[in-house]
């Protein structure tokens, strides 16, 4: 009985060895392709061992693509111009459109850098570096969103625009086994450079939220990447309609905050959903830019008011108050950040009011 | 000799895998949208088979059967499956940018595709010889990619029809498969295979 | 999540055979007979359930490099049970599943719960989400293999419930049968079903 087990076991075992060093033999020989050069953008070059794919090659020499899947082809966001980079793969090809085929544009995930590579992409995504920061403080804004704010250690300072976003590293705990990633925008002024705010809403279970609110501590240091993403105000001169719900507020915030100090004439207003009184917040300081900027209007409304809610203001889903108070949006910009089901109903609204499409600008979360 | 031809041809059309054992069923409703990318898949599929049924049949005749460890076929096929596709993929990318393109990038795909690891277990289970293992992979393959292909073929012809609520995408998809597998039953009347 | 929540979602809406069409490879082949269905399905909820707790509980200590590997080789390793099992117990219905019953590792659902659900979650609510998700799956391919085996054969269960007068629909124990079957089953779902439930609320932003 016991022999014929382990006769078992080890017959397993051995048939495994062999396939096992089979791989590596053949990973040794076959998927061994030396090192190679990746020419960043004509000056910068990064050499590394062969084989693997572009997205990680550059990570490890601190050059971050952005990249929402880590690298499975489904996200379609590190896409990077290739120099003779060869025909895209038929699993790239429903992220690009034809003038990035023939621009040479792949997805540096699908890329294997198997020689000598020239590629270029956005400059600004070679400032993007990643900074040891220091938890300064966390407050609460409602019953489930913190506000975090971030002292940047190492570098110091971080250059950002109003609107862009950075990576937070969840380090390995109990929910996750490898240190995970996960999107923010920043919520505080570009003028201070030397620490970020986010804020964090608690999702039931998720990896990262469930950290940063039960985990995080004062003084805590952790890794963030960044920063990232194209969405920020434009420099047009024209009226400016902000809609955002819940931790949508960080990027608008900044914004804000950027317009007000820079004594902004711009006329904005900003539409601002929240289910009841418990998830409003932030009122105090968008009065007081109110104050600062008088071409501005905080425009909170509650979609569902609990009964002891003391509200005058404006009630319904935030399309419903943008229907009834923006008037004429046909000349104006529009600055969107929420859940897609508020985006995508924002966004029919306002085209069918006649904002045209290129004037609307959102940042859906993920 | 003439048996394994027999094998071969029943395997490609009267015993279908994917129209009459329904095996491979996941990647064939995902991947049939589009032609150009049936065609690769079904290219690697009927590689993968014709190279994994050799390889478990030498396997499972030459170390399993011999030790009476016939039971572990399960989890030996399945590494030797994962561990083929492995390799191979390494050396296409070597070889060839356009056999990776081509292939290689489908590779992945089917490692646990259950019509690869099907064929392996039905071979032991008919206990076919060795020429005949060979013929029945790579008929299988073949009957798998020619199934995905004409799939994929109708879906692209009809892609812009309209169809009731509830029946788009996979709904669809299946009622296609069941006149194909009707239509392969015509094919009964030429041979049977056990 | 809630064990209750697990269960249910795993029962309705998300059912992985109507959601995502997955898993039905290797199982619809032995929709024909209502008996070799119920046994398969204990067979696979066993098989998923077990699975799902075992890599639950090691899921800390797996590497990611081989994680897929890992996978594989516990569920094959349950399946071996299983199909010892079959085999010493009810010969006969093992002979006809034959090569099905070690279809059931390269099931789609049964990886994909591992991957999806026992990588990330405590051994207690893996095995709830192993065995509903289990239970949500047999009950469809019950459903199909109930009609299939009462137009087919005019039997239920194996015993005569037709007179007759009945003409067996042929069509309906051969391939073809069970396409058509799944697909007018999810028609009827997604159709009517799905399409009346509630919109999930809004989603909260990862950032």
């Amino acid at each position: 009985m016991l022999g014929a087990f382990l006769l078992a076991v080890g017959v397993a075992v051995a048939i495994n060895l062999v396939l096992t060093g089979l791989i590596l033999f053949a990973g040794a020989t076959v998927g061994d392709y030396g090192e190679c050069t990746v020419r960043v953008n004509g000056d910068r070059e990064v050499k590394a061992a062969g084989g693997r794919s572009l997205l990680s090659t550059l990570k490890d020499s601190g050059i971050f693509i952005p990249s929402a899947c880590g690298g499975r082809g489904s996200c379609g966001l590190c896409k990077v111009r290739v120099e003779g980079g060869g025909e895209p793969l038929a699993t790239e090809l429903p992220w690009l459109s034809k003038d990035e085929v023939k621009g040479g544009v792949r997805l540096a995930c699908q890329v294997k850098v198997k020689g000598d590579l020239a590629i270029r992409i956005p400059e600004e995504l070679l400032s993007v570096a990643q900074y040891e920061v220091e938890v300064a403080s966390i407050a609460d804004l409602t019953h489930d969103i913190k506000e975090v704010r971030l002292k940047l250690i190492e570098p110091g300072a971080m250059t950002f625009k109003a609107g862009q976003y950075v990576q937070f590293e969840v380090p390995a705990y109990k929910l996750t086994d490898e240190p995970v990633y996960r999107a923010y925008s920043i919520s505080s002024d570009p003028v201070d450079r030397g620490a970020i705010e986010l804020e964090i809403r608690y999702v039931p279970n998720g990896i990262c939220t469930t950290y940063v609110h039960r985990h995080l501590k004062v003084g805590e240091r952790v890794n963030i990447n960044g920063p990232y993403g194209d969405f920020r105000l434009s420099d047009t001169g024209r009226d400016v309609i902000f809609i955002a719900g819940g931790s949508g507020m960080a990027p608008i915030k900044s914004m804000l905050l950027e317009m007000a100090r820079t004594g902004c004439r711009r006329n904005a207003e900003y539409y601002f959903g929240a289910r009841s009184r418990e998830d409003l917040f932030l009122e105090d300081l968008m009065q007081r830019i109110e104050r600062e900027m008088p071409s501005f209007r905080f425009i909170p409304s509650l979609a569902a008011p609990e009964g002891g809610d003391e509200w005058s203001g404006e009630t319904g889903l935030v399309t419903d108050v943008v229907g009834r108070r923006a008037g004429d949006v046909s000349e104006k910009e529009a600055y969107l950040c929420g859940s897609p089901l508020m985006i995508d109903a924002c966004v029919e609204l306002l085209k069918k009011k006649g904002m045209p499409e290129d004037r609307i600008f959102y940042d859906k979360f993920s | 000799m003439g048996h394994a031809f027999a094998v071969f041809f029943a395997a490609v059309f009267t015993n279908n895998i994917l129209l009459t054992n329904y095996l491979g069923m996941c990647s064939f409703l995902g991947v049939s949208r589009e032609v150009k990318t049936s065609m690769g898949l079904g290219a690697a599929v009927v590689v993968v088979m014709t190279a994994t049924s050799v390889l478990n049949w030498l396997v499972y005749s030459f170390v399993l059967a011999p030790l009476g460890l016939e039971y572990l076929r399960f989890i030996v096929f399945i590494v030797v499956i994962a561990a083929f596709v492995q390799i191979v993929e390494m050396v296409i990318e070597r070889v060839s940018d356009t056999l990776y393109a081509a292939l290689g990038i489908f590779l992945p795909l089917i490692t646990v595709n259950c019509a690869i690891l099907g064929v392996s277990l039905f071979m032991v289970i008919r206990s076919y010889t060795f020429l005949e293992s060979l013929a029945y992979g790579a008929g299988s393959g073949v009957g798998w990619a020619v199934a995905i292909l004409a799939m994929a073929g109708i879906r692209q012809r009809i892609g812009g029809s309209r169809v009731p609520k509830g029946m788009e995408g996979a709904g669809l998809a299946l009622v296609i498969a069941g006149i194909m597998a009707l239509a392969f039953m015509g094919f009964n009347g030429m041979m049977r295979l056990n | 999540m809630k064990t209750g929540k697990i269960v249910l979602r795993n029962l309705g809406r998300d059912n992985p055979v109507f959601a995502q069409i997955l898993g039905i490879c290797s199982t619809l082949a032995v929709t024909n007979v209502l008996k070799n269905t119920a046994v398969m399905c204990l067979g696979l909820i066993f098989t998923l359930a077990l699975s799902n707790v075992t890599v639950s509980a090691m899921r800390r200590l797996i590497p990611g490099r081989v994680r897929m590997m890992v996978e594989v080789l516990v569920i094959a390793s349950y399946v071996i049970v299983v199909d010892i099992a079959l085999r010493a117990f009810v010969p006969d219905i093992a002979r006809q599943l034959g090569p099905y019953v070690g279809l059931i590792i390269t099931n789609c659902i049964v990886m994909g719960r591992a991957e999806a659900f026992a990588l990330t979650n405590p051994p207690g609510a893996a095995l709830a989400d192993g065995v509903s998700s289990g239970v949500g799956y047999s009950y469809v391919l019950l459903v199909i293999a109930f009609f299939r085996e009462l137009l087919g054969s005019g039997t239920i269960w194996g015993v005569r419930v037709l007179g007759d007068g009945w003409v067996n629909w042929s069509i309906m124990v051969t391939a073809p049968g069970a396409f058509f079957m799944l697909a007018v089953f999810i028609w009827i779902v997604k159709g009517v079903w799905l399409d009346s439930a509630p919109a999930d609320a809004g989603k909260a932003g990862a950032r």
